[in-house]
């Protein structure tokens, strides 16, 4: 199958586990703070909206921070991450000849029903990560790591929304 | 000595560049763990495909074991450290739809980026929907505001929940991971029996060294990790350290 030759082209999953975790550390080492993916998306989301309705964002509960005494959302240690994630995954796809414009989909689905339930999910996604005030990176690793209850509630309640839902996606997937 | 960017030894400008070293490294990992293909984030739902949560179990053993081991090593400060506080009720929730968008979607933020970074549409696709998410609740906000800000705990670790030695529950972290870890492999083999990974020497190792580092930890009291009075070993003078 396809997508099995592109496995064995991934590190093994404990190794990259152990990899990963120790990015961890030297953020903390380096930065004293963890690692985050979700917070450079949204002060991204903020900057696109500001350039269509600069009034409304700057006067938005929620973004108005971002602005603040003369501040610009993408000055923030989150936006250079997020920059630096983009440039690594691009690296590492190059050096494994993934680097090419596809869509990745379940064997039983068309490619337009695909991208509609990637939209929908990733609406659904952006909205949770504001709420639980992180995603998987930040919020669940990070916290995990430190040994936060809410970031511990917040992995599990993945794993709970993710298996409760699964069977009505099956198709999509299997 | 560490944390860098708050001891001194690196100005807050430079922070921000080293944080696109640390991103690069980030994504590169990611990358190569297979992350930026949906399918095999997706498949972890259905057990088809273990792989996303043994590299999370091992992710967060590392980190756990490398930030409080250095912290008892007397290298990093935890004292000057950012920590992620406690928002009980919007964090289950927020988890539970973040659960269902990740199985719908097949991505999460990072891994979204990174995958339509390298060309993935379908996570491009994601990310525009991510954006309106974010802009939703971004421009909505008044209207979660209360439940966004209720529920406060203020930084609440497992141990303190637990009533156990700070280092004790890191072992239970790592028993946990590493059983988990073989619940995993067992679900897979059972479900989808030719796609089944089998554990090599590697992994073994791995586990049960990681399972003698916590245990060393669990010897500690809580007074190894988190100093009453921080030390003073930063590189400039407590005194001129912004809010020092």
């Amino acid at each position: 199958m396809h997508d099995t030759v592109e496995e064995r082209s991934c590190w093994r999953p404990v190794t990259a586990g152990v990899a990963l975790g120790l990015v961890m550390v030297l953020t903390f080492v380096v930065s004293g703070r963890g690692f985050g993916a979700s917070g450079g998306l949204t002060r991204l989301a903020a900057t696109l909206q500001h350039w269509i309705a600069p009034e409304l964002t700057e006067h938005s509960a929620y973004f108005a921070p971002y602005f603040a005494q003369g501040g610009h959302p993408l000055h923030h240690y989150l936006v250079f991450m997020l920059a630096g994630i983009l440039a690594g995954a691009v690296a590492g796809a190059a050096l494994s000849g993934q680097l090419r414009f596809e869509v990745l989909r379940g064997p039983g689905i068309a490619p337009g029903r695909r991208l509609l339930l990637a939209a929908l999910g990733g609406i659904l996604v952006g909205f949770a990560a504001r709420l639980a005030r992180g995603c998987t990176s930040g919020q669940a690793l990070v916290g995990g790591a430190e040994l936060s209850v809410g970031s511990w509630a917040f992995m599990i309640s993945i794993f709970a929304g993710g298996y409760a839902a699964a069977w009505f996606v099956r198709r999509q997937w299997l | 000595m560490a944390p860098l960017a708050k001891t001194g030894a690196l100005s807050p400008e430079a922070n921000l560049w080293a944080a696109v070293g640390l991103g690069f490294l980030f994504g590169f990992v990611l990358q190569r763990s297979g992350f930026t293909d949906s399918r095999k984030i997706a498949r972890a739902f259905y057990f088809r495909d273990v792989d996303v949560p043994v590299v999370m179990w091992s992710a967060i053993v590392t980190g756990a074991l490398g930030l409080w081991g250095l912290s008892l090593l007397g290298v990093l400060d935890v004292s000057r450290m950012y920590f992620l506080p406690t928002f009980l009720a919007p964090m289950v929730v927020g988890g539970l739809i973040f659960g269902v968008g990740m199985v719908v979607g097949g991505y999460c933020p990072g891994t979204g980026a990174a995958a339509a970074a390298t060309g993935k549409l379908d996570a491009l696709v994601f990310i525009v929907g991510f954006f309106v998410g974010t802009l939703l609740f971004g421009d909505v906000f008044p209207v979660w505001g209360d439940f966004y800000r209720s529920d406060y705990r203020g930084v609440w670790r497992l141990d303190q929940l637990l009533g156990i030695r700070l280092g004790a529950a890191v072992l239970l972290v790592t028993l946990t991971a590493v059983a988990g870890v073989w619940v995993l492999r067992r679900l897979q083999r059972q479900f989808w029996p030719h796609e089944a990974r089998i554990l090599c020497w590697e992994d073994r190792v791995l586990g049960v060294s990681a399972l003698v580092l916590a245990g060393m930890l669990a010897l500690f009291p809580n007074s190894a990790f988190i100093p009453e009075h921080p030390p003073d070993y930063y590189l400039v003078p407590k005194a001129s350290l912004p809010g020092g």
